[in-house]
């Protein structure tokens, strides 16, 4: 099981983009400890019978790889939020798109670690394809509340891509920054 | 430093867009691609993903572009890494941390030899783009 946010909700940004989302919102939102992720796409979506069959670790759709038994994304999400006793919420609509929402108190016993969410973000953004990709990230800290918004269209558009290295250079930094400010000014 | 904006990003790209053009620019022909599925996170991709980013920004590499991507199929050799260099054997490397990663740029980018002992087979089948 990974062992950060960011890593699960990377697994779960990559189903969007290959569920063929052109348009997927990643909101986390922190409030002291308590932890709200949104992951919302327009892609293809599940109906019931698939949505049931999305939370067991020995389903796959057998797509992406033909011999594989399991898909593992969104149980193991499921099992950390449970371990952290948090709110876990999927809901879908074939053809329409997707929606995960989950969320637990970062200072539960049992709760992952955020993890470097520039980081997250940063290899969010990478996965190819020319969909947006929009950040939303809001902290309330001990001094105050404040957020930022990154979109992936924007990004690629300022920096001319995001596949050379003077890009990504640019890309990691930016990201970097943005996380950092907003830390030093909500603690 | 005060929080960057959008434009400052691009006035930045703009400055090293100028020490680009000043290189010998051989068009964008050398790909890296990095595996970055669940397997791949585990034993520590995304450290791989920022040591090429460092390495290649270091050796002032202009003709490189790196990628992402899921899981090759070899999640016991985690992280892997598959490379495109012109002339050369498209080849996956397996457990690249971040000294292999200084290797591959040192010996496979830039000196056109193959990194030894972490050379793994072509990735399964049915991700094979053709």
């Amino acid at each position: 099981m990974h062992a950060a946010v960011g890593d699960f909700v990377l697994d779960c940004l990559q189903n969007s983009v290959e569920a063929g989302a052109d348009r997927i919102d990643l909101e986390i939102f922190q409030e002291e400890d308590r932890l709200r992720v949104t992951l919302r796409d327009n892609g293809c979506g599940m109906d019931q019978e698939e949505l049931k069959k999305a939370l067991d670790p020995f389903y796959t759709d057998g797509k992406k790889h033909r011999h594989r038994k399991v898909g593992l994304g969104l149980p193991f999400l499921a099992q950390a939020v449970d371990l952290a006793e948090g709110t876990f919420r999927l809901s879908s609509e074939k053809g329409r798109g997707t929606t995960l929402e989950f969320g637990f108190s970062l200072n539960h016993l049992d709760a992952p670690p955020l993890g470097r969410l520039d980081k997250t973000f940063l290899s969010g953004f990478l996965f190819s394809g020319d969909h947006e990709l929009v950040v939303h990230r809001h902290l309330r800290g001990k001094s105050g509340a404040a957020g930022y918004t990154v979109s992936r269209r924007e990004l690629t558009d300022a920096l001319g891509g995001l596949e050379e290295t003077d890009s990504l250079v640019l890309a990691r930094d930016f990201l970097r920054n943005q996380e950092e400010e907003l830390v030093k000014i909500t603690f | 430093m005060a929080k960057m904006t959008l434009e400052d990003l691009r006035k930045l790209r703009e400055q090293k867009k100028g020490e680009m053009d000043k290189r010998d620019m051989e068009g964008k022909d050398v790909e890296i691609i990095i595996g970055m599925g669940t397997c791949g996170i585990a034993a520590g991709a995304k450290e791989c993903l920022d040591a090429f980013i460092l390495e290649i920004d270091k050796a002032g590499l202009g003709n490189v572009t790196v990628k992402q991507t899921g899981c090759m199929g070899l999640c016991y050799v985690e992280p892997t890494v598959e490379v495109h260099v012109p002339g050369m054997p498209d080849t996956i490397y397996g457990k690249v941390d971040a000294a292999v990663v200084r290797q591959i740029v040192e010996e496979h980018l830039v000196g056109k030899t193959l990194v030894n002992n972490h050379i793994f087979d072509r990735p399964a089948a049915d991700i094979i783009r053709n």
